[in-house]
């Protein structure tokens, strides 16, 4: 395809990955109370975690190359699960102590605005390489 | 005459536009040396000298379509995906465009001088 | 002789600034789509190249002006500032990308400037 817009390879991954990381989030949030799921455990934290895509071309003339992200793996946080006293609930155990999720709803937010930070910088690349093209088209003409 | 066959001057204008000879007739009051001193001003250039403007137009020509190869080829290589910047293949096609006006422009002004010459009277 | 159009020092220049304003914009394109890689470190046209392109333009020799490549290296003057090791600062980033665009739309004027006054002289039309 034609390259007009100059470093979109690296801005689309990271779009793509910087989208992934959003869903993760909006997926904890929305199961911030979800004491049994589909396993009968309470729902488990989910985070991203991003990694460099190995390029096999060398940088231009040399050097550093431009750097492509994308998402390693989307993995389980290992932290155990809250215990709450609520012996009314119906997912109680003996002692009536429930297991809640333990999602902190702060964190996720500040994690929320990071990544939609990262995802407006990214547009804000994609805008001005489209600018540059624009402007690169029009040399020599009035 | 039609324009293409306009770009064959070089063979009717004799080399270096020298004077025609001893048919033209001389103004009375200036001497035959000096105005032959006059017609012999050779253009700044000194490698010049002695070149016949056919081969100055030849290389011309040749000039420009390498300009013209070269801006293809920067054209195919954006087309084709390879990495070939943007800027360097409207530059080059830009660069082209302007010699091949200067060559047409050339041109003109030979065909001019030419019609000029021809009308006259001798 | 068509060749010595186009040689004057200036324009050479701005053609090679506009290279290196491309690569420029790939690399903080790389920069700002990584600013959340663990590891990362960023990358950057080095300010040598700026400094040489600098001093050849002030030797208005255009074989010297054409003989520079621009490229992008690691900066290795970067400090992490947290503690995966990532050193892009996405305002520094931000801001230096606004800043290479408007330096594209400068060496754009100036070489198409360049075009358009050639064509004048040419044709002694103004359009």
């Amino acid at each position: 395809m034609i390259q007009t817009l100059t470093g979109i390879d690296s801005t689309a991954s990271a779009l793509a990955a910087e989208r992934i990381r959003m869903d993760v989030i909006s997926q904890n949030i929305a199961n911030a109370n979800l004491t049994h799921g589909i396993d009968g455990k309470p729902y488990q934290r989910q985070q991203v975690i991003f990694e460099k895509v190995l390029q096999q071309a060398q940088g231009l003339d040399g050097g550093a190359a431009a750097q492509q992200v994308q998402v390693a793996r989307i993995e389980q946080d290992h932290r155990p699960a809250r215990l709450i006293y609520n012996p009314g609930h119906p997912d109680a155990d003996a002692d009536g102590m429930v297991a809640v999720p333990n999602i902190n709803i702060h964190e996720e937010m500040a994690d929320l605005i990071v990544a939609s930070r990262a995802y407006e910088a990214n547009l804000a690349v994609v805008k001005n390489a489209r600018t540059m093209a624009l402007q690169t088209l029009s040399i020599g003409k009035r | 005459m039609d324009p293409i066959s306009g770009l064959r001057l070089a063979n009717i204008i004799p080399n270096g536009l020298q004077p025609l000879d001893v048919q033209a007739p001389k103004p009375g009051s200036i001497p035959t040396q000096e105005l032959s001193n006059l017609a012999s001003v050779k253009t700044p250039e000194t490698q010049n000298v002695g070149r016949s403007f056919s081969d100055f137009f030849t290389e011309m020509t040749q000039e420009v379509n390498a300009k013209q190869s070269a801006a293809s080829d920067a054209v195919q290589g954006v087309l084709s995906g390879q990495n070939v910047p943007l800027h360097r293949a409207m530059l080059a096609v830009e660069e082209a465009s302007v010699s091949f006006q200067l060559m047409v422009e050339v041109r003109n002004k030979l065909l001019e001088s030419y019609q000029e010459l021809m009308r006259m009277q001798i | 002789m068509i060749e010595a159009l186009f040689n004057q020092p200036n324009y050479v220049a701005t053609k090679k600034m506009m290279d290196a304003t491309a690569l420029r914009h790939e690399a903080i394109a790389s920069n700002i789509a990584n600013v959340e890689t663990p590891n990362y470190r960023r990358i950057d046209v080095p300010t040598t190249f700026a400094d040489e392109l600098k001093s050849a333009i002030a030797t208005q020799d255009v074989q010297k002006i054409s003989s520079l490549t621009p490229f992008i290296t690691e900066d290795s003057s970067a400090i992490a500032a947290t503690r995966d090791g990532n050193t892009v600062q996405l305002e520094t980033e931000l801001m230096n990308l606004n800043q290479n665009t408007i330096a594209h739309t400068l060496e754009t004027e100036l070489a198409s400037g360049t075009l358009m006054r050639l064509r004048m002289a040419i044709t002694g039309r103004t359009s």
